[in-house]
C-alpha cells in the first residue's frame, strides 16, 4: 500500500474530511441501522459525551499544544508528572489502611506494627474527640473510643507515646475542627516523652474546610474554623518547619459524589483559601505553597477520568501557584498527591469482584501518575477488623501493577493519545472556569458560607443516585449481574461498654486531682486568643500542659466562636 | 383550581455524632419528588428533639438515619418518647447501618419499618405511598 | 361539631403543643375540621403580635430569627415561630429546613415551631400562615414571628400579615438597592442590616439610610420613626435592640389604636381571600373547562369570560 505523501499528522481539516468519509462508507454501513448499546455514550461522572473516534483534530480544536500543555517531566506545567524519572528509580511508596484504631489499645497495636517494619502510623480519634467532647458529654454516649482512639487529655496521649520512636518515622493524626488542641496535645506528649521534632514528621490533617462541604465534621462557624486552621499551619511553619500542617483529601469528596472537575475546582480553591489566608499572615506564596500541597486524590472506575484527573489536578496545581500567586520555585509550583482506587467504587455483593476493580484502579493511577504513595483500600470492607487476606492481596495488587504490567517503565505513557489529552484539556478548562466562579464569589470560604458547593454536590448525590436506580449506571453485582441468593451483612464494630465507662472513669478521675484554678485560667487565656486573634496554638499548648481537658478546650472557644449549625439548604439538601 | 391532595410529612433527622448526609440528602430529594413535604431537624439530633419537633410538625412520618453503633438504645428511646408523647401512631423508620441481628429488636421495640443502606429510594417512596393510602382509608372510615 | 374538633379546640386554648399542632394540620390541609377548630378559638385570638421577617436570601432570616427567639425567651415571653418554605410548582413537594437553624430551642417549652410549605399559593405565604398564627395567638404565644422564603412578591403578603414586619437586608447581595424592593421600603415598620461583621456593611448601612430619609420625607404618617438596625445574627449580636423595637412597635400601635386597626385589616384580607378561593373553586366547578378553552383558543376574551362564569354563579344562586 502506499503511503500518501505529506506530513505525518495531516492537517484537521483533512482529517475531518477523511473522518466524514469514514462514516459514510465504512461506520455507517457496519452499523448496519442497529442502535448502538448506549444512547448517548457518557463518562461515569461528568457525564461528557464520548465520541466514538478521537483524532488529532479533536486535540486542535481543543488548543493543545505540546510544549505549553505538557512538557517535559519536573518541569513547570508538571502535567506528565512531578518527579524527573518518573517511577524509573523508585517506584510510590506502596502503603496500606491498617484498619486500626478502631477501639483497640492504640499504643499496642502501633507497637506491633512498629515492631514489624512499619515506619509510619496513622492516629484517628473517636467521634467524641472529633467533635470536641470529651469522653463523659452525655452527647457521646455510645461514641467513646469506637471509630478510633479517645483522647480527652495529655495523659491518653502519654501512655499511648510509649512507643520506639527511634523507629517512628512518619506520624499522621487525622484531626479537624479541634485541630489546635490536638496539635498541642501532641507537641505536649513529644516533649513528656524527650522526643526530638526534628526527627520525625507530624502529618496532621488540618481540612476543616471541606468538612463543611461534606462528611461535616466540624464545629466552629466557617471562618473561625479556617482562622484555628490557619494558626496551626503558620505555627507550624514557623516552629517545626520538618512537619506537614495539612492534607487536603479531595478524595472526600468522592462519597459526597463530586465529579472529576468538581473535586480539582473546590479542593484547590479550598487549597487556595488556606494559601491566602497564610499569605495575610507575612510569609511568601514560595515559603507557604510547599505547606499545602498536600493531597489526597482518588480515582473511580471510569477509567479515562481517573487517568486525566491526575493528570489534570498536577497541572492545574502548577498554573495556579503562577498565575494567581506568582510562585516560582519548583517546590511551590508541584503538587504532592497521596492515589489511592476508591472504596465507593466497591460492592458488597460478590466482593471477590472487587479485587478486579482494585487492580483496574490501581493500574489507573499508576497511569495517572501515583504520586507520591499509592494506597489500597481493603477489597472486602464489610468487616470492620481486616482480614490478614485481605491486606495481603491489597499489598499483591500493587506489586502486580508495578512489576508485571510494565505501566510504570516509562513517563506517562497515554500522553499524546487523542482521547486521554482532549479529556485532560477539557477537565483542566472546565476546572479553571468552575474555581473562577469561586473566586468571584470571594473564594472557597464564601462558596461555603452560602451553600453553594454543598447545594451542588447535593444535586450531584441525588442524580448519581437516580443513575443506578434507574439502570442508566450498569453495577456489577449490585443492578447487573446481581445474585437473588446473596445475603450479605455489614459488620459494624460495636460499643464496648466496658471501655467506655473506664474512660469516662478516667477522665472524671483527672479532673479531680489537676490545679482547677490554673486550668480555669489557662481555659480562660484561651478565649482571650480567641477574642483578639491570636494563635490558638500556644495558648492551647499551656492548657493542655495543665490538663485541661480536649472538651474543656473546646468549649472555651465554643464561648466565644460560636457553634455551626447548617440549615439544610447548607447541607445541599 | 385544582383539587387538593394532602401531602405526606415526613421529619427526617440524624440521631447521634455521624454526620455523614448523603443519605438524607439522597432520600429527601426522592421524597420531594413524589411530592412530600420533608421536615429536617438537622444533625447530632438526641431523641428528646426529635420527638419534640415530631409533635411540632404534627409529621405522619419519622425517619431517622444511623451510621453510629448507639442506635440499639437511641432508637427504642424515641419509639417510647412519641408514645408517651400521644404520637405512637406515627409512622417510625430507621434507615443506615443497622445489622441484620438487631432488626427484631429494633422492631420489637416500635420501629416499624428498617431501609438498610443501598435501599433503592423508589422502594422507600412506595411503602410510604401505601402506608400512607391504607392510613387516609382507616381515617375516612 | 366533628368529634374531634371541640377535643383539639379544648387542649390547644389550655396550651398543648399536640393539639395546637394537629389544628394547624388540619387547616394546613383544608380539613373540615380545621375550620370548626377555627371557630371554636377565634374568639380568644388578638392578643398576640405579628412579626414577620422577611428579605432576600442569604440575608440570614433564619440566624437571625434563632437569636430573637432567644432574646424574648430571656424575657419571659413565649414565641411561636411559622417557617415557611417553598414549594415544588412540579411535584408539591417540599424541603423545609428552617428548623436547623433553631436547634437550641428544640427543647424549650416556650417556643413551638412550625414548618409550612407553600403549597401552590401564588403570594408566596401559604394560606395556612395567617391560620397558624391565630392558633398560636389562641393557645397564648406572645410573639407570633413569621419567616418567609424572601423571594418574588411574598414580602408584600408578610406586611398584610403581620402587625410588624420587619425587612432585613445585607451586604454582599450586588445591588443592595434592588435586593429591598421599593414596595418594601413603605411597607416596613423596622430594618436590619444583618452580618455587620462583612466588607461593604457600613457601605449598605448607609444606603438603607438614605432610602429610609426619602421615605419619611415621602410619606405623611411620621408617626412611628422607622429604626434602622444592625445586627451579627451568626455572633447573637443585635438581638436586644430589635427586641427592644419590636416592643417599642406595639406599644406604638396599641396607642395609636393601629394594633387593633392592623387586626381588623388582617381578618378582613384573610375573609376576603377565603371568598376568593371558595368562589373561584365553585366557578370553575360549574361552568369548568368549557368557557376556558375558548379563551385558551382565541375565541373569548378574559373579561368576556370572567363575566359568563359569574353569570352563571349568579343565576345558579339565584335558581337555589
Amino acid at each position: 500500500m502506499n503511503r500518501p505523501t505529506g506530513p505525518i499528522i495531516p492537517a484537521s481539516d483533512q482529517i475531518a474530511q477523511e473522518e466524514a468519509r469514514w462514516q459514510q462508507e465504512t461506520r455507517g454501513p457496519a452499523m448496519d441501522g442497529r442502535p448502538e448499546r448506549r444512547d448517548p455514550f457518557v463518562t461515569q461522572a461528568l457525564k461528557w459525551p464520548i465520541k466514538p473516534l478521537y483524532t488529532p483534530a479533536d486535540l486542535d480544536a481543543v488548543g493543545f499544544d505540546y510544549m505549553a500543555d505538557l512538557g517535559f517531566p519536573g518541569e513547570y506545567p508538571y502535567t506528565r508528572s512531578t518527579r524527573p524519572n518518573g517511577h524509573r528509580t523508585d517506584f510510590w511508596t506502596m502503603t496500606q489502611v491498617t484498619g486500626f484504631g478502631k477501639g483497640e489499645d492504640w499504643a499496642k497495636r502501633a507497637r506491633y506494627m512498629l515492631d514489624q517494619g512499619l515506619s509510619g502510623l496513622i492516629l484517628e480519634y473517636d467521634l467524641a474527640t472529633t467533635n470536641g467532647y470529651d469522653s463523659d458529654d452525655p452527647i457521646v454516649e455510645g461514641e467513646v473510643g469506637r471509630a478510633g482512639m479517645a483522647l480527652d487529655s495529655l495523659e491518653d496521649l502519654e501512655k499511648a507515646f510509649d512507643l520506639p520512636f527511634d523507629k517512628l518515622k512518619y506520624l499522621m493524626s487525622v484531626c479537624n475542627a479541634p485541630q489546635p488542641v490536638n496539635l498541642a496535645m501532641i507537641i505536649a506528649a513529644l516533649e513528656k516523652k524527650g522526643v526530638d521534632p526534628k526527627d520525625f514528621v507530624l502529618h496532621i490533617v488540618n481540612g476543616i474546610l471541606i468538612e463543611y462541604t461534606c462528611v461535616g465534621r466540624y464545629i466552629y462557624p466557617p471562618e473561625h474554623g479556617l482562622r484555628i486552621a490557619t494558626d496551626c499551619i503558620e505555627y507550624i511553619i514557623r516552629n517545626h518547619p520538618n512537619w506537614a500542617p495539612i492534607s487536603i483529601i479531595s478524595a472526600q469528596l468522592q462519597p459526597a459524589k463530586a465529579n472529576p472537575v468538581q473535586e480539582i475546582a473546590y479542593s484547590l480553591s479550598i487549597a487556595c483559601a488556606y494559601i491566602e489566608a497564610v499569605l495575610e499572615r507575612g510569609l511568601d506564596i514560595d515559603t507557604v505553597a510547599p505547606y499545602i500541597n498536600h493531597f489526597v486524590v482518588n480515582v473511580d472506575m471510569d477509567f479515562f477520568e481517573g487517568v486525566c484527573k491526575l493528570r489534570a489536578f498536577r497541572k492545574c496545581w502548577a498554573r495556579l501557584m503562577k498565575e494567581r500567586y506568582g510562585a516560582s520555585k519548583p517546590e511551590a509550583l508541584k503538587i504532592r498527591m497521596m492515589t489511592s482506587p476508591t472504596t465507593i467504587a466497591l460492592t458488597l455483593q460478590q466482593p471477590l469482584n472487587n479485587i478486579a476493580r482494585l487492580g483496574i484502579m490501581a493500574t489507573a493511577c499508576a497511569l495517572g501518575g501515583a504520586g507520591e504513595a499509592m494506597t489500597t483500600p481493603l477489597y472486602d470492607e464489610a468487616h470492620a477488623l481486616p482480614a490478614e487476606n485481605a491486606i495481603r492481596v491489597g499489598a499483591a495488587i500493587q506489586h502486580i501493577v508495578a512489576h508485571e504490567t510494565g505501566v510504570a517503565e516509562t513517563i506517562d505513557p497515554l500522553a499524546g493519545s487523542y482521547y486521554v489529552e482532549t479529556l485532560t484539556k477539557q477537565m483542566e478548562d472546565a476546572a479553571f472556569a468552575e474555581m473562577d466562579k469561586i473566586f468571584a464569589m470571594g473564594g472557597a470560604l464564601k462558596a461555603i458560607e452560602t451553600g453553594y458547593i454543598q447545594r451542588a454536590l447535593g444535586r450531584e448525590q441525588y442524580e448519581r443516585n437516580k443513575d443506578i436506580e434507574e439502570g442508566r449506571r450498569k453495577w456489577v453485582g449490585v443492578n447487573h449481574l446481581t445474585r437473588a441468593d446473596e445475603e450479605r451483612e455489614i459488620e459494624i464494630f460495636r460499643l464496648d461498654e466496658a471501655m467506655e465507662e473506664e474512660q469516662i472513669r478516667k477522665v472524671r478521675d483527672l479532673r479531680a486531682r489537676r490545679d482547677q484554678p490554673a486550668v480555669d485560667a489557662a481555659l480562660e487565656k484561651v478565649r482571650e486568643a480567641a477574642r483578639n486573634g491570636e494563635n490558638m496554638v500556644p495558648p492551647c499548648l499551656e492548657a493542655v500542659k495543665l490538663y485541661a481537658t480536649h472538651g474543656e478546650i473546646c468549649n472555651a472557644m465554643r464561648d466565644v466562636f460560636g457553634v455551626h449549625s447548617a440549615d439544610s439548604q447548607l447541607m445541599g439538601i | 383550581m385544582t383539587t387538593f391532595k394532602r401531602p405526606l410529612r415526613v421529619l427526617l433527622a440524624k440521631l447521634g455524632m455521624d454526620t455523614h448526609t448523603v443519605g438524607v440528602t439522597v432520600i429527601g430529594h426522592a421524597l420531594r419528588e413524589a411530592g412530600m413535604e420533608v421536615i429536617f431537624t438537622g444533625l447530632k439530633q438526641t431523641p428528646e428533639m426529635v420527638c419534640a419537633a415530631a409533635v411540632q410538625e404534627d409529621v405522619d412520618v419519622v425517619g431517622i438515619s444511623t451510621l453510629s453503633a448507639g442506635h440499639t438504645r437511641s432508637l427504642p428511646k424515641l419509639a417510647r418518647l412519641l408514645r408517651e408523647a400521644g404520637a405512637g401512631d406515627k409512622l417510625l423508620v430507621a434507615g443506615g447501618v443497622i445489622p441484620e441481628e438487631d432488626k427484631p429488636i429494633l422492631e420489637q421495640a416500635g420501629v416499624d419499618r428498617i431501609f438498610t443502606m443501598g435501599s433503592d429510594t423508589r422502594d422507600i417512596v412506595a411503602y410510604l405511598e401505601s402506608w400512607w393510602a391504607a392510613r387516609l382509608a382507616e381515617d375516612a372510615a | 361539631m366533628l368529634q374531634g374538633a371541640a377535643d383539639v379546640a379544648k387542649r390547644l386554648l389550655a396550651g398543648e403543643v399536640g393539639a395546637g399542632a394537629r389544628a394547624i394540620r388540619w387547616l394546613d390541609d383544608r380539613d373540615p375540621r380545621g375550620a370548626e377548630v377555627l371557630a371554636a378559638i377565634y374568639p380568644q385570638t388578638g392578643r398576640a403580635q405579628v412579626v414577620g421577617v422577611t428579605g432576600p436570601p442569604g440575608a440570614g432570616k433564619s440566624t437571625l430569627t434563632d437569636i430573637l427567639v432567644a432574646e424574648w425567651r430571656k424575657r419571659g415571653q413565649r414565641v411561636g415561630v411559622i417557617a415557611v418554605d417553598p414549594s415544588s410548582p412540579f411535584t408539591g413537594g417540599a424541603i423545609l429546613g428552617d428548623r436547623v437553624r433553631m436547634s437550641r430551642h428544640a427543647l424549650d417549652p416556650g417556643v413551638f415551631i412550625r414548618s409550612l410549605g407553600t403549597r401552590g399559593q401564588a403570594g408566596g405565604l401559604s394560606r395556612s400562615t395567617q391560620d397558624a398564627c391565630l392558633i398560636f395567638d389562641a393557645m397564648g404565644y406572645d410573639i407570633v414571628l413569621v419567616e418567609t422564603v424572601g423571594v418574588g412578591q411574598d414580602e408584600i403578603d408578610v406586611v398584610n400579615l403581620a402587625h410588624t414586619t420587619i425587612i432585613v437586608a445585607v451586604p454582599g447581595l450586588g445591588d443592595e438597592i434592588q435586593a429591598v424592593k421599593a414596595g418594601l421600603m413603605e411597607a416596613g415598620d423596622i430594618f436590619v442590616v444583618n452580618k455587620a461583621d462583612r466588607d461593604g456593611y457600613d457601605a449598605t448601612h448607609r444606603q438603607m439610610e438614605l432610602m429610609l430619609h426619602l421615605r419619611a420625607q415621602a410619606v405623611a404618617d411620621l408617626r412611628w420613626d422607622v429604626p434602622l438596625l444592625r445586627a451579627a445574627a451568626a455572633k447573637g449580636e443585635g438581638a436586644e435592640a430589635i427586641v427592644d423595637a419590636i416592643a417599642a412597635h406595639r406599644s406604638f400601635l396599641d396607642q395609636e389604636g393601629d394594633f387593633a386597626n392592623r387586626s381588623r385589616l388582617r381578618a378582613r384580607e384573610q375573609v376576603l381571600s377565603l371568598v376568593r378561593d371558595a368562589l373561584a373553586a365553585r366557578a370553575l366547578a360549574m361552568s369548568g373547562d368549557a368557557i376556558l378553552q375558548q379563551v385558551e383558543m382565541r375565541r373569548l376574551d378574559p373579561y368576556a369570560a370572567a363575566d359568563r362564569i359569574l353569570s352563571a354563579l349568579s343565576e345558579k344562586s339565584a335558581a337555589a
